[in-house]
Order: structure tokens, then sequence, then C-alpha cells
């Protein structure tokens, strides 16, 4: 690509050498401006001295202009020289928005799109780009999986669109190619150009049949035509963790199992609770307070007028702030963007990204089952962390057996006693788990050919793909960890999984745009076909080698042909071709207008229901166009918009239209032990099956105030038609579940965004808030149904803690409501049902009271009810900028409102043995009637804490202030002696603080497999909390 | 300006035609690949006899919870408690064990489950197997073989369930949610006509090489006496047994071969598959590479890992048991009552012995293997009290050679029915249908100490006594004794200390999930109005 920049640019005859500089108003240079040769494509921008060169005719028109200033034109004056000093355009209204297939003026625009810029990204310290999206545009709600480096965020478009996590994950589309979900953390976040977030169905219905939870389209990095231009940014810093939970220590420990036995009147596990002092900190052995965090992007970028080339090279290095040594995450990226011109009707480019990420994870990043987390909250704190005395360990470890671990002063690391269940000694946990990681290679690209055979006229084909190729290397040592589930491996074994993807979509489009008198129209007609989901892997595993460490594994070991095994997987090709059409048009910019169709094909469908129609239509006016309009300083730009469009989904197992016959129903006969292979019916099919379709109406406005003030409004309703789904069907049907056009659901919502940019003497202020509303019903259910509870959540012993049922929003907590606690004997006596039946005969004084809510006469699962929603109602963020001479300041912070978290953080299963958080010192006594929690009973007869209520729930409500940052810019005096354009050096905090009364480590809970898959958020099992981190960073221009 | 005008209008068609040439709908038909389409399929006698195998599946089909029917008949009864590693480990288990069951928790949805997917399968291949053109004799075998295991599922469910939905072919979709119960007499009626109906497709015995573990004549008699004896049609029940057991107890039946084993242990050593004197079990092998990602899909045998004791600590001479979860565990109540029996040593794992013996672990440190050193010989589990359940234990030598997951590919069948267990029924059922015919001598004499001299015991007299000693020893945790209790009823008085309820616990509740949105009734002895 460097090949382009030798290129001499084109000398004409008549042209002479134009210099000059672009100032802002005060007289400052500004760097970046395009400065383009009218009627040509020959441009160039300007230097961080804001000079420019282009050759040009005396006479001939240049056109000066930067996104947020007002754009000039100039004529070239004899002699060649030319100074321009641009205005800021407070109004952005020239600022240009990617819509899908092209551009738009943003003040033409009739959907609602939220766009996020570079410079509003700028020196984030964000490894993905959800988390970039966070709080920084009204319409979505997201949140953390993880803190787990490099975990993706979960992300919802307004509310809900449909059941499940991956239907309701919104489409990327990187550059045109469409990117699944979890593949966009591949993306550099210094690379990007510009996010725009299609909201409303109008905008997105251009992606029809997966448009339905929203587009978001990332816009990469290119050249410009100009001075070769080379960045350096990078930030170096380490990371805590912002909280430590409050779990007893040994002797409360003791006190409180204690107490469990007392009220059930079991002998007392120990005699001198108090003699136990501290005991270990579990949580102190697997957090790190210093984990380092760093990231370092080289770009170069340029071009003439004939050719452009952005490429750049990223590295990220993050570790963990639990159990660092199986914690960590890199990557690197590299990019190359360019466009060539090889004539004045023809351009042809590529955008192409390439990233390789190793990952080692902690596993289990928010279960119960005994990974580091769950068994540092868990394990008891009177075992120590290891056994400095021989005879003890004698008494642990069998000899005939010794698979036990030992720390670096050859101590064996202790076991947890019985009952542990799968919690593990999390220090030797680590141990089995060292080295294991997985990688990644992604390539995503397109490469394009656009012509214009006459003006206006853009005949565009594009042909991008993801290519990916991932897997990971497991080994597994032998090991006794404990004589739980899972806690012996008897012999090694090492695993290699390999998976390779290719992905692709072919699109062609034909767009036409012309301008006469004041109207102005854009046709777009196009044509896409796309393929997706055929990753292909294979996984094999060698079991018995003689290797120790993941370091002495190897698959050169050739273990019995018995102790190898490999398994394969094939993915179903997902196809889609479609056909769409747009119409914009708009008078004198006053008058607006936008229709759309799109029509999807999919492979998921069959004959009956095979193609979907996508229509929209959106209109705007801006009225302070118009003549009568009052000329007036306060409001001086007003539009309103609306809009309606339908969007699909096809999301659903492939084939479900037709029935088919599975495999894995085997059985054997015989002492041959020759396992016969049985097939079954998978499912009834449903040939009906169709698209999902969701209908949305959009009403909004923006508006400019003051000349700094600009507010944007959206009101939407959306509907859901025909959520498909696998239905959990009756047991006695005996056939597993099909797939079906199960529910309606509706979506009402409200989203505000406003900002406040303002220039006072030599501080530059900026504000931008944000918030979002929603609320969520489920509209239809299947004929007969009334609800489903499909475990999208549960909870060891407790069951299923989520329902979705008619008239309510989706995946509710449900269960037992509480009336305090009984305080007296006579109070349990004299609860009783219709019939004098005593509801809660078990009770006793400091057990939960539970709503007879059914009134008959016992307390049952039909006494459940509705106990909170873990969607949050609200989500916002704030951004304040500000700048004063050399210095500028960020401080950026988000958090949602109206949501309950599932506070499952303590494994119920484990019973009185595992630990608690110092609340439960105040559970009720007869010497503590006044507590908030009933009271602590070995066996738990009443179900206090066995039964779901309450007890669990906590308000989600948080703000968090994310990133706080203070920058200098090195003054030109010194750069230039440096020969640098720029020298910029900042320091910055994240998640500094996290105002919330939620007591776990962290109420930024996304959806993750781990808590019980699904979709539910706020389900909180041990989860791995977010950092806080303070870093130092550096950005250098040449 | 017309120039350009055609020149769009050529653009326009290439660009038109070549989408409408792209979007036809061939383009989006996807390769079927592995996926068998239903209309495609059962066509051959291998097809049929892969739907066949779809039926045995759910026949053998154990929870990946990690538990089956004899376990939860196991701790459901007197003899056993659920163990484990806590007082919820397999809660579906704690929760039977200690009555404390709800609608909601407990081993129901597994036991209903297991049934239905059964039954829907047989219902799948009986729907088909007509218009599939194979061999009449195979043919009418298959037929023979889905039905008597449909009316096998069927005898559990309306044991267990009492009010359940007949249904005897698939649920159309439109009619998922209308589906009810019928009366308990209509399902045995069909499971009687069902049997007598299959039992002539079946063959006398079958190769154990090959086919061992398929059904056959005597297994289908058998389950039809047990269903007679069940609805106590005492004489149905005792001809059914009669032609199982043969003409002369404890001599050979000369039409199926079947013969008590000499050595009463040797019933649980795995080279014994399909001896004598099995007449149906639930095949297991340990070829299937079963792993933790979902462990009910594996065709090892979970009872054996959970059944083992935790923490094993063998010295030199110890038995070679495995590591397990150490659930099923004896009561001591039990052990005393089995102590002096001579099928005590073959039933009972008694690790409290091997231990004091310093025969594992090194308890109190006064042992033999590193003095001073105080090892236990295994890790106490919930509930424990040293006795462990010696017929299914998880074994060294059991344990599987190939892959590397041990855990969950045990290899040990389970006996559904053994001769033992129809020696004492016939026994049984002639006692009730001619009470005076059970003196010494008799038939119903010979039966009932055929059972008691292979393990060189004195004879004794029929009586109902006697009976029920005989089968809690010679059964004990083979998952009869809880069904027993009830056939008896004395459920309600030998359970009272567990916290079994009179006219509540005799049978399960109907799943709250079977009852969500449907027209299934909860029944009325768990509070419903069926």
């Amino acid at each position: 690509m460097f090949c382009f920049l030798v290129f001499p640019m084109a000398l004409l005859a008549q042209d002479i050498p134009v210099t000059g500089k672009v100032t802002e108003q005060n007289g400052a240079p500004l760097p970046g401006v395009t400065v383009k040769l009218d009627g040509t494509t020959k441009a160039a921008s300007t230097d961080a001295n804001g000079v420019f060169a282009i050759q040009a005719a005396v006479g001939s028109k240049l056109t000066v202009s930067l996104i947020g200033m007002a754009t000039q034109t100039v004529t070239v004056p004899a002699g060649g020289r030319i100074n321009v000093s641009l205005k800021a355009d407070s109004k952005d209204l020239s600022e240009v928005v990617v819509v899908g297939y092209g551009t738009q003026k943003k003040s033409v625009v009739t959907g609602a799109i939220s766009s996020v810029k570079a410079s509003d990204l700028e020196n984030q310290p964000v490894v993905r780009i959800e988390q970039s999206l966070q709080g920084r545009t009204s319409g979505l709600t997201i949140a953390a999986t993880s803190g787990q480096p490099g975990s993706s965020a979960t992300v919802r478009l307004r509310g809900f669109t449909s059941f499940g996590n991956d239907k309701n994950n919104p489409l990327w589309v990187v550059d045109g190619v469409v990117i699944d979900n979890g593949g966009i953390g591949y993306l550099n976040q210094n690379d990007i150009e510009s996010i725009e977030v299609l909201k409303d169905a109008a905008s997105a219905a251009i992606y029809g049949a997966r448009a339905a939870s929203g587009v978001i389209l990332v816009t990469t990095k290119k050249g410009k035509a100009g001075n070769i231009s080379i960045n350096y940014s990078g930030y170096y810093g380490t990371q805590a963790p912002a909280k430590k939970l409050d779990m007893l220590n040994a002797s409360q420990y003791a006190t409180v199992r204690n107490q469990a036995a007392s009220a059930a009147g079991v002998a007392l596990p120990y005699a001198d609770p108090a003699s136990y002092g501290v005991g270990t900190d579990w949580q102190s052995l697997i957090f790190n307070d210093a984990a380092p965090k760093q990231n370092h992007e080289v770009s170069i970028s340029g071009g003439s007028d004939k050719a452009t080339f952005y490429t750049s090279f990223g590295y990220t290095d993050i570790d963990g702030i639990v159990a660092t040594p199986i914690s960590k995450f890199n990557r690197a990226n590299i990019r190359l963007n360019s466009t060539y011109k090889p004539a004045k009707w023809i351009t042809i480019g590529e955008n192409l990204g390439y990233s390789h990420a190793v990952t080692s994870g902690i596993g289990e990043t928010n279960r119960e089952y005994g990974g580091v987390l769950s068994s540092a909250i868990n394990l008891d704190p009177i075992m120590p962390a290891v056994i400095d005395n021989p005879t003890a360990a004698a008494s642990v470890y069998n000899p005939n057996n010794p698979l036990g671990f030992k720390d670096d002063n050859g101590n064996f690391y202790s076991i947890p006693a019985g009952g542990f269940q799968e919690m593990k000694n999390p220090l030797a946990y680590q141990k089995t788990r060292l080295g294991n990681y997985n990688w990644d290679h992604n390539i995503i690209g397109n490469a394009f050919v656009d012509i214009e055979p006459v003006k206006g006229l853009h005949v565009r084909s594009t042909l991008g793909t993801k290519l990916a190729f991932y897997g990971g290397d497991t080994f597994t040592p032998a090991f006794f960890l404990g004589n739980g589930p899972g806690g012996v491996n008897a012999t090694a074994t090492l695993s290699r999984n390999l998976n390779y993807l290719i992905n692709y979509n072919f699109e062609n489009t034909v767009s036409y745009n012309r301008v006469f008198d004041k109207h102005n129209i854009t046709l777009l007609v196009g044509q896409g076909a796309y393929k997706d989901n055929n990753a292909r892997g294979v996984t094999s595993t060698y079991g018995n080698i003689p290797a120790t460490t993941f370091d002495e594994a190897s698959f050169r070991y050739n273990a019995l042909a018995a102790s190898r095994t490999t398994s394969g997987s094939d993915g179903t090709d997902h196809r889609v071709n479609s056909l769409f059409s747009r119409l914009q048009y708009n008078y004198a910019e006053k008058y607006l207008f936008t229709a759309l169709i799109r029509r999807d094909g999919s492979s998921r469908f069959g004959a009956n229901h095979k193609f979907g129609y996508f229509p929209s239509a959106s209109v705007g006016w801006v009225p302070t166009l118009e003549d009568f309009f009052p000329k007036n300083n306060v409001l001086t730009f007003l539009k309103l918009r609306g809009s309606y469009g339908v969007t699909g989904q096809d999301l659903i197992g492939d084939f479900s239209y037709v029935p088919t016959v599975g495999p894995g129903r085997n059985y054997t006969f015989g002492t041959t032990e020759t396992i016969g292979i049985g097939y079954s019916p998978n499912a009834p099919a449903n040939p009906d099956l169709k698209w999902e379709e969701t209908r949305q109406t959009d009403i909004g406005f923006e508006a400019t105030l003051l000349n700094n003030i600009t507010l944007n409004f959206d009101w939407y309703k959306k509907k859901t038609i025909g959520i498909l789904q696998n239905p959990p069907v009756p047991g006695y049907t005996g056939s597993g579940s099909f797939a079906a056009n199960v529910a309606d659901m509706e979506n009402t919502g409200v989203e505000l965004e406003l900002g406040y940019r303002k220039k006072i003497g030599d501080f530059n202020i900026g504000i931008n808030g944000n918030a979002s509303f929603f609320k969520n019903k489920v509209t239809k259910l299947l004929p007969g149904v009334t609800f489903i509870e499909d475990n999208t959540a549960s909870f060891q012993t407790l069951g299923a803690i989520t329902r979705t049922t008619l008239g309510r929003a989706y995946n509710e907590f449900y269960g037992y409501q509480t009336l305090g606690i009984f305080q007296t004997q006579a109070e349990v006596d004299s609860y009783v049902g219709p019939n004098g039946t005593k509801l809660q005969p078990n009770a006793k004084p400091g057990d939960l009271k539970f709503a007879n809510l059914n009134g008959d006469n016992a307390i049952t699962v039909d006494d459940r009810t509705y106990l909170g929603n873990p969607a949050p109602k609200m989500s916002y963020g704030l951004t304040i900028n500000v700048a004063y001479k050399n210095f500028d300041f960020t401080a950026f912070g988000s958090g949602v409102a109206g949501n309950t978290i599932f506070q499952g953080l303590r494994r119920l299963d484990i019973g009185t043995q595992a630990n608690w958080q110092t609340k439960i010192l105040d559970s009720w006594s007869p010497s503590n009637t006044g507590a908030t929690l009933p009271r602590l009973v070995q066996g738990d007869p009443n179900g206090n804490y066995s039964k779901f209520n309450s007890v669990y729930l906590e308000k989600g409500d948080y703000f968090r202030l994310r990133t706080i940052q203070l920058g200098y810019t090195f003054p030109k005096s010194i750069t230039e002696k440096l020969k640098m354009q720029k020298l910029r050096v900042y320091v910055l905090s994240e998640n500094l603080f996290t105002i919330t009364k939620y007591s776990g480590y962290d109420p930024e809970l996304g959806v993750t497999s781990d808590a019980g898959g699904g979709a539910v958020f706020s389900v909180d099992r041990g989860a791995y909390p977010q950092a806080r981190s303070f870093l130092f960073g550096l950005n250098v221009g040449f | 300006m017309i120039k350009m005008k055609t020149k769009i209008k050529y653009i326009l068609a290439l660009v038109i035609g070549a989408q409408l040439l792209n979007s036809c709908k061939k383009d989006l038909d996807v390769n079927f690949q592995e996926r068998i389409l239903v209309d495609n399929y059962y066509k051959t006698p291998a097809d049929a006899l892969a739907a066949l195998i779809s039926v045995y599946d759910r026949f053998g089909y154990q929870d990946g919870g990690l538990y089956d029917k004899v376990a939860i008949m196991d701790v459901a009864g007197d003899d056993q408690l659920a163990g484990g590693g806590s007082s919820t480990d397999i809660n579906a288990l704690q929760v039977i064990s200690n009555y404390t069951l709800t609608p909601a928790i407990g081993p129901q949805t597994y036991l209903w489950n297991k049934g239905y997917a059964g039954i829907y399968r047989a219902n799948i291949l009986l729907s088909r197997i007509d218009a599939i053109s194979m061999d009449a004799t195979t043919k009418a075998r298959y037929t023979a073989e889905a039905k008597t295991l449909r009316a096998l599922f069927y005898f559990d469910l309306v044991r267990f369930f009492k009010n359940i939905p007949l249904l005897t072919a698939e649920v159309p979709v439109s009619e998922m949610y209308n589906v009810t119960q019928v009366p308990q007499e209509d399902v045995y009626a069909f499971i009687e006509k069902e049997l007598v109906a299959a039992i002539p497709g079946l063959p006398n015995t079958v190769p154990a090489a090959t086919e061992g573990g398929r059904l056959t004549k005597g297994a289908a008699q058998a389950l039809l006496g047990k269903v007679y004896l069940w609805e106590k049609k005492y004489q149905l029940a005792a001809d059914q047994f009669a032609i199982v057991n043969g003409p002369t107890p404890g001599q050979a039946n000369p039409t199926y071969g079947y013969k008590l084993l000499p050595n009463f242990a040797d019933l649980w050593k795995v080279p014994n598959k399909f001896n004598s004197e099995s007449i149906l079990e639930i095949v297991h092998t340990g070829a299937s590479l079963g792993n933790w990602n979902d462990a009910g899909a594996t065709e090892g045998n979970l009872l054996n890992i959970i059944t083992g004791p935790r923490g094993y600590n063998p010295n030199a001479a110890a038995p070679d048991y495995y590591s397990g979860y150490s659930f099923l565990v004896f009561t001591k109540a039990f052990f005393d009552f089995i102590h002096f029996d001579p099928r005590n040593g073959a039933t009972v794992a008694n690790l409290d012995s091997l231990e004091k013996n310093y025969i594992i672990g090194n308890y109190d440190g006064n042992g033999p293997a590193g003095s001073g050193n105080k090892r236990p010989g295994y890790t106490p589990g919930y509930n424990n009290t040293g006795y462990f359940l010696g017929k299914f234990i998880a074994r060294q030598s059991n344990k599987t050679t190939i892959g590397t997951n041990f855990d969950l590919n045990f290899s040990q069948d389970i006996y559904e029915i053994r001769l033992a267990d129809t020696y004492l029924l016939e026994a049984e059922s002639i006692m009730n249908a001619t009470p005076g015919a059970v003196g010494t001598g008799s038939r119903a004499y010979q039966l009932l100490n055929a059972v008691r001299a292979r393990v060189g015991l004195n004879p004794v007299a029929v009586t109902q006594d006697n009976i029920e000693k005989e089968r809690r020893l010679e059964l004990a945790g083979e998952g009869h004794r809880w069904l027993d209790l009830i056939r008896w009823g004395k459920a309600a008085t030998v359970l009272a200390s567990k916290g079994f309820v009179a006219g509540k616990n005799e049978i399960f509740p109907i799943p709250i999930n079977e009852l969500n949105n449907t027209k299934l009734l909860q029944s009325k002895e768990w509070g419903g109005t069926k």
C-alpha cells in the first residue's frame, strides 16, 4: 500500500502551488482540515500547524472543511497564498452520519440515529467496542458480563425485542461487513472513526431481516489527502479490585454456625469460636492489587488525490485482578484501509482488520461451581490456605494417591472439608489451570469498487468476509483438590481445540443523487447475499500423559488409543438473500422524507414463509428554516421527525420447519459392548414457522438552543410480533420442544440527549448527557399459555427464579412474598388459612412469614408472585469536558436505575457450612428481635433461605464514574523542537467510584451463559468484578 | 442527457437482472447435512432397529443429575439414606429420602419424562413400522419389543403417579395443551392388553454376546406377572410367574434356561452380564465416553460413582473401591438386620469395619501404615453410617479403560427383573391366591426356599412375614423395597419415621411443569383435585 505514496501528484500545466494556513477564529491553527479543489477529487489536508499545500489554478475554488466547523469556499488568488479562518459550527449541522449503504447530512436525517465520534472515544482505555458505547448514547442498556479482561458486554437496544439472549443482540456492521455479536471484540478502539446506532425501525429496516434488535454501524478511520501523519498513543497502569466483600472471619463464622446449630437443637460444631481468630481471608489470596494494563498503538495515514491509506498497529495487554496467573488477555491488531482512484470515475479500496488475541480465563466467571471466586466466597475461613505441618498433611493426602499440590515452600495446599461440594482451594485450583489459554485470529474486511459513470450515480460492489480461526489448549494435571464432585482428576489430560469460520457477504448497490432547484433526491437499489454460521471445529484430547505442568504437556506423548478422544463440530450455513431500495428526498433541507423496503429470504424458513418484507417510511420537518419562523437566538434549529418501520429476525434453529430425526439415543446390547445407534425425531416440525416482525413507531425532535445547547428527544413504541422460541412443552408429549412464533411483546420508551458547549475565556466546556427509559410488556402468548417458566434463570435448591407472564415484563423475578418476621409463637399459631389450618406449622419465632396469596390453606408454589424486574428501567450517562489552555479534563460516568439484582453469591446446597457476608450477623435471634434477616437454623425448616424470596433480592441502581482523565498538551514551542506535531500526556482512572447500595462486588451484571443462560440481567453468582485502574498515557503525533 | 439516461437504464437493468438471478429460492436451500428428515426415515429395517434402540435408550436413561429409578426407590425406602456430600447434594434424592419433596422439587420430573419420552419413541416406531418393508418375524419382534417397553414405562408411571394421560400415538402440536388424565384402571387394562399381544412376538432366548439385554418372552411374562400382582390378580400373576420360573424351582427353566446363580456374590460381577438368573437387565457400557457436559447422555452406569465412598484411602490389601460421592448408604438398622445373613458381604460395603481394622486409612494413627499419621480411610459424607451399597459400589476393576472420564463410564448392568425376584413374587402370588397351598414341599415353599438355599440358609415356612424378610434381604439396594412396602400397604407404618405421610406419599406429585398451562390436574394426595 505504501506504493501509493510515491505516486507524484499530477502536475497540470496551468496549476500553481497553492499554500495557506487554516486557523480557528482565535488564531489557533487547525490540523486535519480538508482542502478540496472543486470539480476534482484533488484534495489536501492541513498539518499540525494548520498549513496545507495543493496544486490549483488561479481563480479555481477550494472547499475548506472540517467536522464541527462551518465549511468555507475560497477562490485561489494570484500568488497562491490563502489564509482561512473557520468558524465553529456549534450546530454540527454539517456533520455527516452513516446511515447504512451511504451517508447523510445529520440535519436531514429523518430516523433516530445516535452517533459516537472518534473524538469522544479518544484515550478511553476500553478494550471492547460495547464499552465505548456504554453511557454515550441514549437507547442502549449495556452491562459488562464480567471483569475478566476482554469480556464482552450485554447490549440491549430499546428494551427487549425478543426472547432469549442472542436475539436481543444488535446487529454489528463494520465498514459494511456484518459481524456476529461475539466477534466484535476484534476491533481496536483507536481505529474507530465513528459509531452510529440506528435505533428506530425506519433507519434499521435497510438491514431488514436481522435488524430487529437494532443496528450498530462502525466506520473505521480512513486516510486523508495531504501529508503523512504518524501518531502514537498508549497508556500503562495498574488495576485493583474496587471492593472486597465483607465476609465473616473465622471466629465470626464459628459463632454463626454455632448459632445455626443451636437453633436446630444439634451439637455445636465449634467449642470455642473466639479461638479461631481472623482465619483465612480467601479473597486477599486471589485478588491482585497491582494487575498491569497497557495499550499501545501506532497509526500512519495520509494520501494524495489519487489514493489514501490508513494503517495501524495496536497492542493491548491486560492482567485480570482475580487469580491473575490464570486471568490474562492480550491482543494485537493490524488495520489497513485504503482507497485508490485509477481514473476519475472509479474508486477501488479495502478496509481490512486483523487481530490476534490470547486469553486465559478463570473459567467460571459468574458461577457457583468451584471457580476461584465462588470458592473464595464460600470457603470456610477457619480452613488454612496451606498445611505447613507434615503430619497434618499426611492425614489429608493419601500417600498412595499423591495428587495434592504444594505451594512454593513445599507445603501442601489445604483441601475443603466434606460437604463443600465443588468448592476448591482456589490457590490449588489455580495451579490446575496454569498456562491454559484460548486464542483467535480474525481477518475481517471488505474490498469494494465504486464506479461513477455519470455525476451522482454510483454503482458499488462490495465483498466482505470474516475469516476466523480460534481454539485453545488446555492441560489438566492429575490432581486431588477435595472429595467433592470434580475434586479428583486421576490422569493428566491435554486437549486441543481448533475451529475455523468463513462468513461472507456480497452486496451490490446503485445509488443516484440529483439536486435540482431545491429538490434533493437520492435513490438506492441494492442486492445482498450473506452466509454465516459455518464454523467447523475439532477437539482432540489425550489422556494419561506423563506431564505434570502445561509446559511439559505435549501431543508427542503418544497416548494409548483408548485414552485419546476426539470430537468434531459442524455449523449449519445460514444464508440470507436480500433486495432493497431506498428513496431519500428533501426540499430545501426543510421537508424531509425517506422510504425504503427490503425483502429478505432466509434458509431458516420453509417454502411457506421463506421471504419477509420490511418496509419503512420517515418524515421530517425543519420549521426553523421556514420563512415564517421568527429569527431568534433562542431556538436556532428545530427538526421534528416521525417514522414507522418493520424489521425482522430469523434467529431460530435451522430446519425447524421440517421434522428431522436426531442421533444420540443409543443403547448397548450384548457382552461385546457394541453401542447401538438409535434415532428418533428431534421435535415436531412447524412448517408455518415465519419471520419474527418488529414494528416500531418513533417520534422525536432535535433542537439547538442558544447556539450552545443541543437537545434530542425520541419517543418510541416497538411491538414484536411472533417471537420465535422453542417453548417449554409438557413432558407427556415426550417429544421435546419445537420452534414456534410464540409471543408478542411491546416496548415503549423515551430517550433524551442533551449537549452543551461553551467557550468562556480560556475555558472550553462541553457537557453531554443522555437518559433512556423503557417499559416492556409481553402482550401475547400461545393459546392456552399464560406464562413461560423455562428456567432461564435458576439457582440450586431454589429452582427457577424468573417467569415471563402475559401482561408483564419479560422475565421478572418470581418467588414468595414475605410479610416480615414472626416475633412470637402466637403470631405463628394465629397465621391460619380460611379453614383455620396453620399456614406455616413448622415456623418458629424468627422465621419469615410468607404471604398466602391464593387464599387457600397452605403456603405452596401457587403463592409465588412477582418480586422485581432484573432489567433496568432507566440508563443514563454524563460526560463533562473542560479544557483550559493546555490542560484538558474529562469525567465520564453512567448508571442505571430501577432494576432488581438476585444476590446469589452464597452457594445454598452447602448448607450452613458456606461462609456468609457480615450482614448475616443481623439475623433474628431472641436477643436480636429487630433483625433485618430471618433466623438462621441448620436445615432451614421454614425455608427462610431455601424458598426464593426477597432475602435474595436487592436494588440494582448505581452510578459509576467510568473514567476521569486529566491531560496536558505541550506547547508548540516545545513540540517543534522535538519535531513533533503533538505531545500530550495524561493520567486517568477507571471506575474510581461506584455509588450503589448493592452488597455484592459489582452491580453491573450482564447476561452470561454461566449465570444460567437465557437472557436475564442482574443475576449474581459471584461475577468477576470490574477493576479500578490508574493509568498514565501518552499521545504523540508526527 | 439522453446518453446518460440510456447508460443508467443499462446499468439498472444489469443490476436488477443480477439480483433476480441471485435471489432465487434455490440459493437459500441449505444442505441438511447430518439431519435426516422424518419423511425420509423409517424406510428400512435398519431404520426400524435404530428407532427401537431409541426406545431402549429411555429404558436405560439415568438423570444427568446422577440419579435413576433404583436410587430414588432405594432412598425412598427404610433401609437406605440419601447420603452424599451435604443435606442438599443431589437434592432430588435428599427430598425423597426425608419426604420433603414438593411438586416443584423432587425426582418426579425425571421419572415422568423418562417414561413419556420412551412412550413417545415407542409410539413413533409403532405407527411407522407397518409401512416398512422387512422380514415379517423381525417386524413382529420389533413391534413386540416396542409394545413391551411402552407397557413397562406405563406400569412405572401409573404406579408412581396414578393419574396420568394415556397416549398411544404422537400428540399433534395443536393438541399439545389439551391432553387429559385417564382413570388408572384404563392404564392397567392397556398394559395387560399390550403385554398379552406382545409376548408371542418375542424370542425365548437371545444370544448373550450380541443381543443380551433385548426383551424375551420371559421378560414380558415376568413383567405381566408383576402387573397382575400389583392389581392383586393373584392367580393370573402366579400363572405368569410359573411360566418364567419353570416347572421345578431351583432347577433350570427348560424353555428359557433361567436358573439361580450358585454364588450370590457373582450377581454383582461385571463379567457375569446376562447370566442365567437375569431376566431383564438395563445394559451399561464403559465405551461411550460420557462426559460432564451431559452426564445423562452417558451409556455408563451412574449408580456406581454415586455409591462410591468419598476420599477412599486404601492400604495394600484393601478392596478395590473407587472414590465416589457416598450416596445410598444403608442404615444401621438394616445393617443389623443383614449382619449375620450370608448375603451381607455382597450387599454391604462396610467401610466402617475396614477402617477400624486398618485395611483402609489409619484413622487413629495406631495402624500399621505410617504409624503416628492419622489418616481417615474415607471422608464421611452426609448421613454417613459407614455402610455402603456393595452391590453397586464403584470399583477400580469395573473402571472403564476407554477415554479419561472414569466417573461417568462404569459398565455394570442393573437388574430390572431377576429370577430370585420372580421366585419370591410367585410364592407371594400363590400364597394370596390359594392361601392353603403353601405348606412344606408345596411349590410356593420350594420357590421361597430355593432362594434361601442358594445362600445356604435353612428352609422357612411361606408366610407374609417370611416373604417380606426374604425380599428385603435378597433384593436390598436394587430398588424394590419401597414398591414392595406400597404393595403390601405397609409403607405408612414402616416409613413414618422418615416423614412418610399416609394418603400422600404413596404416589409422587405430578411435576409442576406438567401442570403449567395444561389441562392436567394435580392428584388429590398432593393437594390437587384429581
